[in-house]
């Protein structure tokens, strides 16, 4: 392996292998096909009518949304802005780590990254699709979403072109398009091989989707060129779209919004909050289906160093905010800031910072990592701490500002907490049926991997 | 509040055979009855016969409204305004300036008239016992009862009014008493001061008394409230703005009260006392001033307030004036005058109106009705069941009388204990005079026919003294004829409807004779709370609870809307560990008031204070169960203040009425938000930062710019604005769980900043809407382009645009772009009631925005529109004066100017050069259109601290 890969292992110490042997091409193929052949078992099922219970409330949700206005959420007067535009950065954060991982972590050449990619980038793909949704729910007047694109309107009128939520809408629509191709790019090959072992009307199915590979030399060279060259175009999208979702706030008058730290931080938030994800859906996908050795320790101990180095730039970035605030002199900054440690939503910031930068500090320790439950612990915490920051830079900001007159404090609805949790039963149904239809390990670059690994 | 019921809807599903044919032979039989000719025989025919618009009226053109001047009711007198009407429908009212009680400006409740016109819940038919009945068996009934009391000359007959200052209405009931001479009239007015008697023991006759607070210099106002809601407050609070205005180093009011009140936030030094402690205040000023009683302790901070004051007083005595008020002692109030006399201030006298017959008092009508000696009571306009004093126990005592007859524009409590009820006519429906406090009478004359059936006072009086049944109109005429004679009667009889104020009726002020100094004693302190009690500035006595737009128009300070509290101050709840919202339990005699504590800054400790008008049972839809109802803690003794309350905490909570803001303390830096200048002084000039982003200069070429200048100095916190501007703009309520969840519709709203310290508040008002900055933050962040700027200096919204982003909002700095978070304005209950009689309320010449759509204040372009369309037709310019905008029409003391910056002489662009003159959040760099003159406390040698 190339000094590269000491970015991820980050020591001289003998690593634990990427994948555990004994592993042959057949050996991957069967691993990975396997679940796609058999029928699903009970767990599935039920995993599956619980996502669907969830999947018609977020729909009856959104039903009650639109017919009786955005009013049966919790937002004021002076908090405009409330749980849709967190979650819509939540998701979208989340939205970052696939695309992430198969194109920093491929143009960095990290190997290991091989076996996570392919349902990385599903989590990607579903959860873009649903943060796309949230802007247009938010709206006071959904059914308008698309006065946001220039269309050739009989007005002549155009989208105003200096608001980030313009921006916002060429970044999500570019980057939710972009990463369907790159994942049904990746996903090609495999579906040809999932085509060769399915039968029936399964195997029409998978050979439409295989668009007629057949894995000759040329195919390979085409298709290798094609991926990586897509993967040098996907970086500067990844970072792009949450730089831009910073805009949203950072192109703005307000304390706490108004800080040129938020696109890269914002950046890194989402990577944060996206391999959290990551870390969670690796463990159920190697146990669910029986993966454990293409998942390997190897796999969450690379995680859980991301996860660690993303804690520390955090905590960076929230250290510059408050110097910047003080360092500023300005008073509405300064007030905010005590506001953040004082105010109504103190508890909440605490646990934010609780979850966002004390408790990832376990990730020092070896063992710590290669203990799955704190894995999962940590995860977790890191997950509601990035939600928390989330809806904290807009609570804190909008709830105390410039007037006092128009202080405000947001208290949730029923449908707030709705909207919070239904699409992550969404995302969960959409992933359990993409794991009945797809392959969720890209097999090519595994048994590549295998062979590197076997070679060296 | 109970939820608002709509009408039944029929279902489908629920209706029969039988019952769906039923339905359509009513319908049949309806339709035959329903198409005759307007019942000609009716009293309230208040106008001549109605009929289409076959041929267009003359001088009626759609869309361009029409003006009438009229008068408007409060308490009894009138205030002279002109009412907008489109096509027929009342839809604005603006004050008249040749009405010295309005002159031009309006108070707040005269802006909400227009929708207790099309108030749905108001009373719409004749009732007996409370079933609907009509006029002919109410008029045999009363008739029959009549003719009863014919024979024993009114003997058990009794008639209780409000205040009544109409000539007309007068003349009547002298004609009504010569007729049948043992009938009794009594007055109860509810927030009638206690004026006369004071009068009578200095001067020995009854006078009234009426300061020139305008010639004033130095004004001392002793638990006395002359800016506070009432028929005076626009006049007053004009007299003292101008008075301000003309030299304000020489203009010093002094306030000492026991609740923090709209004239002691304007006053330039304030004292929190206890009633007890002003009233030793006003002995110690006596004796001062060389009255022979004992001077009294004085707390040291009563006594420096007390010497600053009679320094200034003494300075020039001929120019100050000492306000007593009706919560005081009679001696105390009788003391002030007599400290008036001593000074010869500025005060005139008139001698009281003896064309009236004498009325007495509600407490002796409670005696005749528990002595059995009333077999008829007649009720006319007032509701003494719900606001007459808890002592009388009225509301019971009613039932002594077998046959009670109620006439009012609702069926209310009074209503509901009565066995007739008869509808009166909404003052917009009227014919009628009526004159204001200062005597200057008006004609009132209907904007629109009386909308449901209904009865006069004037219809109800006239049969009772057998005058001839006529209508209103002709009433009206017939007695002004009988005044000024037929020779050219026509002629002024016009004129004085055009000018909305008869010319001549105003009356002279006679000298008054040497006052006599009252006898005082120091008043025995009396163990418990003291709890005083105050006109609403929403509600006012309860006649306004309907009202959506008053009940949700904030309170000046506590900024709580939608009911009252019993209001406390933060030291008597800490001692007896009570927090706000807490349930408590006033007891005071035999009289006992629960209901939730709100903590107020300026109250005196030991001084519990509560506003009148709440705790309505039958007020409507919208003011049912709110609040609670004062006036059972009232004695008929002495109204205004109850002594020797006890107070515990019970059970229950969570009435506490919401608030959408509060008063703000300003800590260091904050305190430019508001500044306060002592007189004469200047604000620095803004310092110039270093910025690479070189401010680009207002595009020269367009003939106007639009900007506001708001003088905190002049506002007096009375919301006229607020709800001139809800009216104009068609801005809908939202009801009290609205408010809760934070979410207001008002473009204009007041912030209050307190200067001061909690126990000892400065409070500055500062009336904000939008800033219509030059680089306005909203603009760039709109995804749409729903938030532009035009040509004029316009921060407009484009609601047709609007996808409601809500970012603009999120981006503005100052917070004043409204949501529509449901569909306010439509389709739910507090903004029309469900009925689509309460749209007629609204302006034509503004969108009545949709759910999901941002909006705010516009500058009332409507109104530049207008004025523009008219400068364009003449081929001119807007002139200065010419566009005013619904919150500058209405304020009383001139706070609010509009106009054309791009012209230097006009006021905005001299006001921009005042040493005064500050920006809002200057520092922002978006540099507002709306900017503000600092608020100038003249506190005096010593008195900065106070």
């Amino acid at each position: 392996m190339s000094s590269a890969s000491a970015f991820a292992s980050g020591s001289a110490r003998a690593k634990a292998p990427t994948l555990l042997g004994p592993l042959d091409d057949r050996a991957v193929t069967d691993l990975v096909c396997a679940p796609l052949l058999r029928p699903a078992g009970l767990r599935w099922w039920v995993a599956f009518l619980v996502c669907t219970v969830g999947l018609i409330a977020t729909l009856a949700g959104i039903y009650k949304l639109f017919s009786a206005g955005v009013g049966i959420w919790g937002i004021n007067t002076s908090v405009v802005w409330g749980y849709a535009i967190a979650n819509y950065v939540w998701w979208i954060g989340i939205g970052n780590a696939g695309t992430l991982i198969s194109s920093l972590l491929v143009l960095t050449r990290q190997d290991w990254r091989a076996s996570i990619s392919r349902f990385a980038e599903a989590m990607t793909l579903f959860a873009v699709s649903i943060a796309g949704l949230f802007p247009i729910l938010h709206l006071g007047r959904p059914l308008y979403f698309y006065w946001l694109a220039p269309y050739p309107a009989s007005m002549q009128v155009w989208p105003q072109w200096r608001s980030a939520l313009v921006w916002d809408f060429w970044a999500i629509t570019s980057y939710l398009i972009f990463s369907i191709i790159f994942w049904y790019v990746g996903v090609l090959p495999d579906f040809a091989t999932v085509r060769d072992r399915s039968s029936g009307a399964w195997r029409k199915v998978y050979g439409l989707l295989a668009l007629g590979w057949r894995g000759s030399a040329r195919h390979w060279r085409h298709y290798r060129r094609l991926q990586i060259t897509l993967a040098a175009l996907a970086t500067p999208l990844v970072c792009s779209v949450h730089s831009i979702v910073g805009l949203d706030f950072a192109a703005s008058l307000m304390p706490g919004w108004r800080e040129p730290i938020f696109p890269p931080y914002f950046v890194v938030g989402a990577m944060y909050s996206g391999f959290a994800v990551v870390v969670m859906l690796s463990i159920v996908i190697s146990r669910g289906l029986g993966l454990q050795q293409l998942i390997t320790a190897r796999h969450f101990e690379a995680m859980a160093k991301v996860m660690l180095m993303s804690s520390v730039v955090m905590g960076l970035s929230y250290a510059s905010e408050w110097f910047a605030a003080w360092y500023g002199g300005n008073r509405a900054d300064r007030a905010l800031l005590v506001y953040e440690f004082t105010g109504a939503y103190w508890k909440l910031y605490i646990a934010m910072l609780t979850c966002n930068i004390v408790a990832p500090q376990l990730l020092w320790f070896p063992v710590m990592r290669a203990s799955v439950p704190v894995l999962v612990g940590v995860s977790i915490g890191i997950l509601v701490g990035m939600w928390l920051e989330r809806i904290l830079i807009i609570w804190n900001t909008l709830s105390y500002s410039f007037l006092p007159s128009m202080d405000r404090i947001f208290f949730p609805t029923v449908w707030d907490w709705l909207f919070l949790f239904g699409p992550m039963f969404v995302f969960a149904w959409m992933f359990l049926l993409f794991c009945r239809v797809a392959p969720v390990v890209p097999m090519h670059d595994v048994r590549e991997l295998l062979h590197r690994e076997g070679a060296r | 509040m109970p939820p608002v019921i709509r009408p039944p809807s029929i279902r489908a599903d629920q209706l029969s055979r039988r019952h769906a044919l039923q339905l359509l032979a009513g319908g049949a039989a309806s339709l035959a009855t329903g198409c005759s000719e307007p019942d000609k025989n009716s009293v309230a025919q208040g106008d001549r016969t109605e009929l289409p618009y076959v041929h267009m009226p003359e001088g009626l053109l759609p869309g361009v409204p029409q003006h009438y001047a009229t008068a408007l009711p409060l308490a009894g007198y009138g205030r002279g305004v002109i009412v907008t009407a489109f096509e027929g429908r009342p839809t604005k009212v603006e004050g008249n300036p040749r009405h010295p009680a309005s002159l031009g400006a309006t108070d707040v409740f005269a802006q909400a008239e227009v929708l207790s016109l099309y108030d749905p819940d108001r009373s719409q038919a004749i009732r007996a016992a409370g079933e609907i009945s009509d006029w002919p068996a109410f008029a045999s009934a009363f008739r029959a009862r009549l003719q009863e009391h014919g024979v024993d000359k009114g003997g058990g007959l009794r008639v209780l009014t409000g205040r009544i200052a109409s000539p007309t209405l007068l003349e009547q009931m002298a004609k009504l008493q010569k007729a049948l001479p043992d009938l009794r009239w009594h007055v109860y007015e509810p927030t009638q001061g206690a004026e006369g008697e004071a009068a009578r023991a200095v001067y020995g006759v009854a006078l009234r008394l009426r300061p020139r607070l305008s010639d004033a210099d130095t004004l001392i106002v002793f638990d006395a409230d002359p800016l506070g809601p009432g028929p005076d407050q626009v006049a007053n609070g004009r007299a003292l703005a101008d008075r301000r205005r003309r030299d304000r180093a020489s203009a010093r009011l002094y306030a000492a009260e026991s609740a923090l009140t709209l004239t002691g936030a304007f006053a330039d030094r304030r004292i929190t006392a206890h009633p007890d402690a002003i009233e030793a205040m006003i002995a110690a000023l006596a004796a001062e001033l060389g009255a022979s009683i004992a001077r009294p302790q004085l707390s040291s901070g009563a006594g420096e307030f007390l010497a600053a004051a009679a320094r200034d007083l003494k300075a020039r005595p001929d120019r100050a004036l000492v306000l007593v008020g009706p919560s005081l002692s009679p001696t105390s109030r009788a003391l002030g005058l007599w400290i008036n006399d001593r000074l010869d201030g500025p005060v005139d006298a008139f001698a009281p109106d003896d064309r009236a017959p004498q009325a007495g008092t509600i407490a002796a009508l409670a005696d005749a009705l528990r002595g059995g000696d009333v077999r008829t009571l007649v009720v006319l306009d007032s509701n003494p069941a719900a606001t007459a004093p808890g002592d009388l126990g009225f509301a019971d005592l009613m039932a002594r009388a077998s046959f009670r007859v109620h006439a009012g524009l609702y069926f209310d409590e009074t209503a509901a204990a009565s066995t007739w009820h008869a509808p009166t006519p909404h003052p917009l429906e009227s014919w009628s005079d009526i004159a204001s406090p200062d005597g200057a009478v008006s004609l009132v004359q209907p904007l629109i026919r009386p909308l449901w059936p209904s009865w006069s006072a004037h219809a109800i009086l006239a049969p009772m003294a057998g005058e001839p049944d006529q209508s209103d109109y002709e009433r009206l005429r017939a007695a002004w004829r009988g005044r000024w004679g037929t020779d050219g009667f026509e002629a002024r009889w016009r004129k004085a409807l055009v000018d909305g104020v008869v010319e001549d009726r105003a009356p002279e002020p006679v000298s008054r004779p040497r006052a006599t100094l009252p006898n005082w004693t120091v008043p025995a302190p009396a163990p418990g709370f003291a709890v005083v009690f105050a006109p609403d500035p929403s509600v006012f006595d309860g006649r306004f609870a309907n009202n959506a737009w008053l009940q949700e128009c904030p309170q000046p300070f506590s900024k709580a809307v939608w009911g009252n509290a019993i209001e406390m101050a933060a030291s008597d709840a800490g001692r007896l560990d009570i927090r706000e919202g807490d349930e408590v339990e006033i007891v005071a005699e035999e009289r006992r008031l629960s209901g939730p504590v709100r903590l107020a800054n300026g109250l005196a400790p030991g001084v519990l204070r509560i506003t009148l008008g709440y705790g309505r049972t039958r007020a409507g839809r919208i003011g049912n169960g709110l609040g609670i109802n004062a006036a059972i803690l009232r004695a008929s003794a002495s109204p205004w203040i109850t002594r020797g309350a006890a107070l515990r905490r019970v059970s229950g909570d969570g009435r506490l009425s919401p608030a959408v803001a509060g008063l703000y303390a300003l800590p260091g830096e904050a305190r430019k938000l508001a500044p306060e200048l002592a007189p004469g002084a200047a604000l620095p000039p803004p310092a110039p930062k270093p910025s690479f982003n070189t401010p680009t200069p207002t595009p020269p070429g367009d003939p106007y710019a639009w900007a506001m200048s708001i003088d905190t100095d002049a506002c007096i916190g009375c919301n006229a604005c607020v709800v001139a501007c809800q009216s104009e703009n068609n801005v809908p309520s939202v009801g009290p769980d609205q408010i809760r969840m934070g979410r207001d519709m008002h473009w204009l709203r007041i912030d209050v900043y307190d200067h001061g310290d909690g126990q000892a508040p400065r409070p500055v008002f500062q009336p904000v809407p939008c800033m219509h900055c030059e680089t306005a933050p909203c603009e760039p962040v709109c995804p749409v382009e729903a938030s532009v700027h035009d040509h004029e200096g316009l921060n407009v919204q484009v609601y047709n645009r609007c996808v409601g982003t809500r970012f603009c909002e999120s981006n503005c700095p100052y917070k004043v772009r409204r949501f529509n978070f449901f569909g306010y304005a439509d389709g739910q209950e507090y903004g029309d009631l469900g009925d689509p009689l309460v749209k007629a309320v609204n302006n034509p010449n503004v969108s009545v925005r949709a759910r999901g759509v941002m909006e705010k204040c516009t500058y009332c372009v409507q109104r530049i529109s207008a004025a523009r369309r008219l400068a364009e037709r003449e081929t001119r310019l807007i002139a200065e004066g010419e566009v005013v905008t619904a919150c500058q029409g209405a304020c009383p003391t001139q706070a609010i100017r509009f106009g054309n910056l791009a012209d230097p002489k006009s006021t905005v662009s001299v006001l921009r050069h005042d040493p005064r003159h500050y920006t809002l959040l200057e520092e922002l760099h978006t540099r507002p259109r709306t900017t503000y003159l600092a608020r100038v406390r003249n506190a005096g040698p010593g008195g900065s601290k106070a």
